[in-house]
């Protein structure tokens, strides 16, 4: 792994040198901020905590066209994805939940539209220095400066950027900009194993996750359940904003004589996620749905594969409306075992 | 503000104990930071954690149509046991217009009135005083607020943090109310509606771009619509599939579309709790749509949702002279 | 916007009223212009706000509802529930941004053929003035 040095002034050179490819970067938008495409000749500022939904888009996004249909001559166009896209400045857990995803986006049948789509992405991470109040990641196998998922991470050492690339993509980054950067020494990578372990210092809360994937069948009908989602507003927020939520659902829409087959996020939150043609809702009220929620991101998919589908990066717990907080919920899961 | 905690938990220690009573809702401290969470008591115990301050800023009533109703198991008895509801000012004027539209009948609730001198915007005071992950207090101090977290206590001037929806709030006690704590507090002078009039301001296309910056970052979530006390359609419109009504792609013509929606079914009925914006992940100003078709609906047709509990509902009523300067 | 640009304009006429004027038109040989695409409903009290959105989402630069007048309408007061509803949507759609010519409601009785003619040159001039709507249109957006 090869560790390099970038000025911080060269850093809008950094980003000029990557013209033609698409670029994703966090970007204010209001009061918070977004992963969006970058506009031509702008360099996007990397001082922010974390952005308010999660660049999960970039790989997988909101809504997705599969292929248009017309009626004429029953023509199907199919999307290409030819455009290689560079995404700046993710945090390591962001990456990870996208490495975790794509366990499952690549499981037993290879999602074309995923699969191409990281293909021709390269993920740019940037180590957190600086926390946020309801991070957990350690708790939850990741770290501040976690390089799974990504391919280049960054660390930010005052003047500098450290970049070590971690994949054949990263490198390719590197030299592709090697103009621009400078070998780093020794010192500068203990400069950022320092701030690492700073970082992890400032992590106030954590999980105890010790015994959870197998103990959360056996809790099925625990009375927790009902204490836990009692106030749960059955909104999609937790689900939208969490990097690891992959549920999707497919729509054929009109316009016109044209049509259109997309996928879009759905929620396993809403009351219509498991509702069948016949009126019957397996999953009847919120408490089934809380229970799926928790269940399906530390027991599941642990048991298929073997990897907590959280990240820690505690989003739903600083948005949900109603304070239902992820960490408390599987404190309590712990103690009902 | 002389509400006094001891009285509230005793008072609510004795409802939620009543035979006829199935749980009451009311807030409790939160996980961390200035979250306050909607606490669920089912006994004389559970009244213990209840609070009631200027963190305080969810409207309960929404809890009153939020729940499944589930078919009664073969055999067994329906329970209709009534809910107990701790409301704020602006939460019982949602009761009242849940009554008006038949959402809720009056046997069916307890209603216990909190007179409120107004709540914080946490997010506001998030900003100006950065949360962490220790639970924060509140209170009302005269005409200040004071915050108490690890042992400090902090003064901060009401106007500063005061939340919008407090500042142009018209109804600080219950209009509706089977128990009152405390002692009623007095109105205050109302703040102009600056958020509204300054789009107002504003040119046709000056709105139309500021509107498709909000409506584009809309994520459809629906915590809005949840959230809402008085959205509780059983089937909204904006889950129907056949007909679709608003497609489910997100993107900014949808996301449009789902919000003039969500305003307009509630013109006429929006009480003006404020929920919405504070829910919104995204920060929509939700509460200006609102609050413009509110004001039109005083103005014009001299009407104000959730005071009168036998009042007519708003869209499904006329009176034969309503304006129609706009008809051709 | 070119001069010569030919507007969209949906409208929704009541059974009762309104579309009877509009035949009456036809019937009389009124000349009036022939942008109008008219949807037949039942009452003006039937139209549902999200059908004048639904209208422009699919490239309508203009919407008219039209029904009986207050009074006369068939079901007694369809159109005193439409004329709440709708003034109510106007100002919204104003609010967010809507040029207020691309909306109107008018009340077209059975035998005011030359009524419609009049409101449908209105409407149509008022939609040529505000100009095609790009606004939330769907076609906007790249699928």
């Amino acid at each position: 792994m090869s560790a390099m040095l970038l000025k911080k002034e060269k850093w809008p050179e950094f980003v000029e040198k990557l013209a033609g490819k698409n670029i994703w970067a966090p970007q204010a938008e209001g009061d918070a901020m977004r992963f969006a495409p970058v506009a031509e000749g702008e360099a996007p500022a990397l001082d922010y905590n974390n952005t308010r939904v999660p660049p999960k888009g970039a790989l997988f996004p909101q809504t997705e066209t599969m292929f248009k249909f017309q009626p004429e001559g029953a023509q199907v166009d199919e999307p290409q994805l030819e455009q290689e896209t560079v995404v700046l400045g993710l945090r390591p857990c962001d990456a990870r939940a996208m490495a975790i995803v794509e366990k499952l986006f690549k499981w037993d049948i290879d999602d074309p539209y995923y699969t191409r789509r990281r293909e021709l992405t390269t993920l740019v991470g940037l180590a957190c220095n600086e926390p946020g109040m309801n991070c957990f990641c350690p708790s939850v196998g990741g770290g501040p400066a976690s390089t799974e998922g990504l391919d280049l991470l960054m660390a930010d050492l005052g003047e500098n950027y450290l970049l070590e690339a971690v994949t054949k993509k990263g490198e390719a980054l590197l030299t592709e900009t090697k103009d621009l950067l400078d070998e780093a020494g020794v010192d500068a990578v203990k400069e950022k194993e320092k701030l690492v372990g700073e970082a992890e210092q400032k992590i106030k809360r954590t999980v105890d996750t010790e015994g959870v994937p197998e103990g959360l069948p056996g809790l099925w009908e625990d009375p927790l359940w009902q204490k836990v989602s009692a106030s749960c507003l059955g909104c999609g927020t937790c689900t939208y904003l969490c990097p690891t939520c992959h549920c999707f659902d497919i729509q054929d829409e009109t316009e016109g004589l044209a049509a259109r087959r997309c996928r879009m996020w759905d929620s396993c939150m809403f009351d219509e996620y498991t509702m069948h043609t016949s009126g019957h809702n397996p999953r009847p009220t919120r408490r089934e749905r809380t229970r799926n929620r928790i269940s399906h991101k530390y027991s599941y998919y642990v048991d298929k594969f073997d990897v907590i589908a959280c990240v820690g990066c505690g989003r739903c717990t600083n948005l949900c409306p109603v304070n239902i907080d992820i960490i408390e919920t599987i404190r309590q899961v712990k103690e009902a075992l | 503000m002389k509400m006094d905690l001891e009285q509230l938990r005793k008072t609510a220690a004795e409802v939620a104990a009543r035979e006829e009573v199935k749980y009451l809702v009311g807030w409790k401290q939160g996980t961390y930071g200035y979250r306050v969470a909607p606490a669920f008591v089912e006994d004389a115990a559970g009244a213990a954690e209840l609070i009631f301050s200027p963190l305080c800023t969810a409207n309960l009533a929404t809890y009153l149509t939020l729940a499944e109703q589930l078919p009664v198991p073969r055999g067994g008895e329906p329970d209709d046991r009534k809910v107990a509801l701790m409301v704020k000012g602006c939460d019982s004027r949602a009761v009242t217009q849940l009554l008006v539209e038949k959402g809720i009948e009056r046997d069916e609730v307890v209603v216990i009135g909190c007179p409120c001198p107004g709540v914080v915007d946490a997010a506001l005071l998030a900003e100006k005083y950065p949360e962490t992950e220790e639970p924060a207090e509140m209170k009302w101090d005269g005409e200040n607020f004071l915050l108490i977290r690890g042992g400090e206590e902090t003064k901060i001037a009401r106007n500063e943090i005061l939340a919008e929806k407090c500042r142009l709030c018209r109804y600080p006690n219950p209009v509706v109310s089977d128990i009152m704590l405390g002692e009623e507090v007095e109105t205050w002078d109302l703040a102009e509606d600056e958020g509204v009039q300054e789009l107002e301001n504003r040119d046709v296309d000056g709105r139309a771009e500021y509107w498709a910056e909000q409506f584009d970052k809309c994520v459809r979530c629906y915590s809005c619509r949840n959230v809402c006390p008085l959205c509780y359609c059983q089937d909204c419109i904006l889950d129907r599939l056949n007909p679709t009504w608003v497609n489910r792609s997100v993107n900014f013509s949808e996301n449009t579309a789902f919000n003039i929606a969500r305003a307009f079914h509630l013109a006429g009925r929006c009480i003006e709790c404020g929920e919405c914006e504070r829910v919104c992940p995204a920060n929509i100003p939700l509460g200006k749509l609102n609050r413009k078709l509110a004001r039109e609906v005083r103005d014009k047709y001299d009407f104000e949702p959730g005071v009168d509990p036998d009042a007519e509902p708003f869209q499904a009523s006329f009176k034969p002279d309503d304006p129609e300067d706009f008809i051709l | 916007m070119s001069a010569n640009f030919e507007p969209n304009v949906v409208a929704f006429l009541c059974n009762w009223c309104s579309y009877a004027g509009a035949d009456l038109a036809g019937t009389s040989r009124v000349n009036y212009p022939s942008n109008i695409q008219i949807i037949r409903v039942m009452c003006s009290g039937r139209v549902n706000p999200l059908y004048v959105m639904n209208a422009l989402q699919q490239g309508a630069d203009g919407v008219l509802v039209s029904g009986c007048h207050p009074g006369d309408c068939h079901y007694m007061e369809g159109n005193f529930y439409a004329r709440r509803r709708l003034g109510m949507l106007k100002d919204l759609m104003e609010f967010v941004g809507v040029d207020p010519k691309r909306f109107h409601m008018s009340w077209v009785s059975a035998s005011e053929g030359h009524k419609w003619k009049e409101v449908v040159e209105k409407t149509v001039e008022d939609a040529k003035e505000a100009g095609p709507f790009e606004g939330f249109r769907r076609r906007q957006i790249d699928w």
